[in-house]
């Protein structure tokens, strides 16, 4: 019998018995294609477990030692009815072909389409990339059933319950609250290292008005927990548009006569903070207060020194 | 592929188009498989495979009935895939990320059929949903509306590599968003050649009497975001411990892990400014090694940033 064949019916048979079939019932159904319970039948069977379960299909083993029934619930198994409109079916169409999530994110965009009822409607051309990395999967799953994760995070084991999951500039973050060190943690999707592995459902709750966006800080000056401090910096014109457009919604900003722009920034990040100054490289400068401005200062003449002390 | 990988995923394409053909009877195969992004071959494989399926106690009756040679197709019988299998966790994130990312194109309607799509499966898939944010640079729809109808457009742009300003007409094509920005590749006419702008540099766009064909067929998707060029030179730069930052933000070439923590990276280079923010950012653990007249790349930046502390010069 056709392995496809075979497995159809098995599936047929799981999602149709009430009770579970124990795993003498499957092999002596000679309809079912296995052949009898010889050791080949068994691992025959054995194979089959594991694809339905690669597929995705909810195979539950009940009852105790001699006694395994298996059997798939319906009320796990089946999609529920989105009720989408053939609008609604093209614009999720127009979705997946537009946005490129990596070759194999966009085949399961594609998979997902097909179970929501094929593809209607015209593709589109790419217009964004986003890329899914492997983390996000396992913890999108975890956020779901509200289960705890355990992930390797810059060398370090993590204990997070991921309250959710939200994407910027390009770039996933895993938002959540860190039980070993008791505070909402944001996490880049792609720097958790190896496999998640996911604890049990219902471990936690969620907020109704969490919002993982508002965790996720908008610039590398704003990182950090420490108290904000009040840095002026002056930008010459030409790159004053840029940096005032960069700021608008963090800082204070004022015009000067020359076309130039001063921006006031809350600053709990001075690493940051350099990162943003030189940007602009000597078109900008830290005007005050003073112990930031000496620190930049000296940051560059650090620079300057390691120079002239270099071999050769 | 393995035959077992192979198998997985025939049945599930079979397990997803059984439901619709139920729903949909009478619809024909061509619409059928092009729906489902098959051949017709294909679709009448499947359908063969079907009539060898039944449930117990498989007396004739309990097998699926359809006819996979009739012109139109209707299943009987096939009362345990009336609905399709459950998405799994890859493909319902795939699908609501696409969703949101694409809602979240500016332009996009914010009440349309896309956004009422994706409540309804997130509803589906208990309320856990996604927040994406893929920017909107201020003259995203200027560049838009021009790729569309075809018209050149006069730009003032930063040059982030050489740290300059220019004014220049461009033919651009579709904007698009990769590596966390967004992009038009533009026939630049004063390069007499197509470049690559990002549209957060533009500082203004200015309209023109100019038109050009907009390039609409793009099959293959956007063009490479980073293409290194002929007159770009190979740095190799030592960056201190802790500045691993620096391989995980920037393309490079190559990287080398060494014992002490340091790594040695080499980068693509096209112009020099970038180089000197990146290394003024990493600090004074960072040298360049090669080429050798770049070794005092960053000390020179310093000096010149430094100038403007002391008050002694001003740049103007």
């Amino acid at each position: 019998m056709d392995r496809r064949e075979r497995l159809l019916n098995l599936l047929a048979a799981l999602l149709g018995s009430r009770n579970g079939l124990t795993t003498e019932d499957i092999l002596s159904e000679r309809s079912l294609g296995y052949e009898g319970a010889t050791e080949s039948a068994r691992k025959a069977f054995e194979r089959d477990k594991k694809s339905l379960r690669a597929m995705g299909v909810p195979l539950d083993q009940v009852g105790s030692n001699e006694e395994y029934r298996y059997r798939v619930d319906p009320e796990q198994y089946y999609l529920p009815d989105l009720g989408l409109s053939s609008e609604e079916s093209a614009a999720l169409h127009l979705a997946v072909t537009a946005i490129s999530l990596g070759n194999d994110d966009e085949a399961a965009g594609q998979g997902a389409l097909m179970k929501l009822g094929g593809r209607e409607g015209d593709r589109a051309q790419t217009i964004a990339e986003l890329p899914i990395v492997p983390a996000l999967a396992p913890v999108y799953e975890a956020t779901r059933r509200r289960a705890p994760v355990r992930f390797r995070y810059k060398g370090e084991a993590r204990h997070v319950e991921p309250w959710g999951l939200s994407s910027k500039r390009g770039r996933w973050y895993v938002v959540g609250f860190d039980r070993e060190r008791e505070q909402m943690r944001v996490f880049r999707a792609d720097r958790i290292e190896g496999a998640v592995d996911i604890g049990d459902d219902a471990g936690f709750e969620v907020p109704d008005d969490f919002r993982p966006e508002a965790e996720l800080t908008e610039e590398p000056w704003q990182l950090g927990g420490g108290d904000a401090v009040s840095v002026r910096i002056r930008v010459d014109p030409g790159r004053a548009a840029d940096l005032a457009a960069r700021a608008h919604r963090a800082a204070d900003v004022e015009w000067q006569a020359d076309g130039g722009v001063v921006v006031t920034l809350a600053v709990t990040n001075v690493d940051g903070l350099r990162s943003l100054v030189f940007e602009y490289l000597e078109h900008a400068e830290v005007l005050d207060p003073p112990d930031v401005r000496a620190a930049i200062v000296a940051w560059l003449e650090s620079v300057v020194a390691a120079s002239s002390t270099e071999p050769g | 592929m393995s035959p077992r990988q192979g198998a997985e995923d025939e049945l599930t394409r079979v397990l997803a188009l059984v439901p619709w053909i139920i729903a949909h009877p009478g619809s024909t195969k061509p619409e059928i498989a092009k729906r489902f992004g098959v051949t017709v071959d294909q679709l009448e494989r499947d359908l063969w495979l079907l009539m060898m399926v039944g449930v117990p106690p498989y007396s004739p009756g309990d097998y699926i009935e359809v006819d996979p040679e009739a012109e139109t197709v209707e299943i009987r019988l096939a009362d345990y895939f009336t609905r399709p299998l459950r998405l799994s966790p890859t493909e319902g994130l795939a699908l609501l990320a696409a969703g949101r990312a694409l809602l979240a194109v500016p332009g996009s309607d914010p009440a349309g059929p896309l956004a009422t799509a994706i409540d309804r499966l997130a509803e589906a898939l208990e309320g856990v949903d996604l927040v994406v944010d893929i920017g909107e640079p201020t003259f995203l729809a200027d560049v838009r509306t021009a790729a569309r109808a075809g018209e050149s457009i006069e730009i003032d742009y930063w040059s982030a590599g050489r740290d300059e300003m220019s004014t220049r007409v461009i033919d651009p094509g579709p904007p698009f968003f990769a590596v966390g920005q967004w992009y038009t590749d533009a026939y630049c006419h004063r390069a007499g050649e197509n470049r690559m702008f990002r549209l957060d540099r533009i500082r203004a766009v200015r309209a023109t009497d100019a038109a050009f064909t907009p390039v609409i067929d793009d099959a293959e998707g956007p063009p490479a975001v980073f293409t290194a060029s002929d007159d770009d030179t190979r740095v190799t730069v030592l960056l201190p411990p802790g500045a691993d930052w620096v391989t995980e933000s920037t393309p490079v070439e190559s990287v080398v892990d060494l014992d002490d923590g340091s790594q040695r990276v080499v980068l693509v280079v096209g112009a020099t400014a970038w180089l000197e923010r990146l290394l003024l950012q990493v600090g004074p653990g960072a040298r360049i090694t090669d080429p050798a007249d770049l070794r005092d790349l960053p000390a020179r930046a310093a000096r010149r940033i430094l100038a403007r502390y002391s008050g002694a010069t001003r740049t103007p």
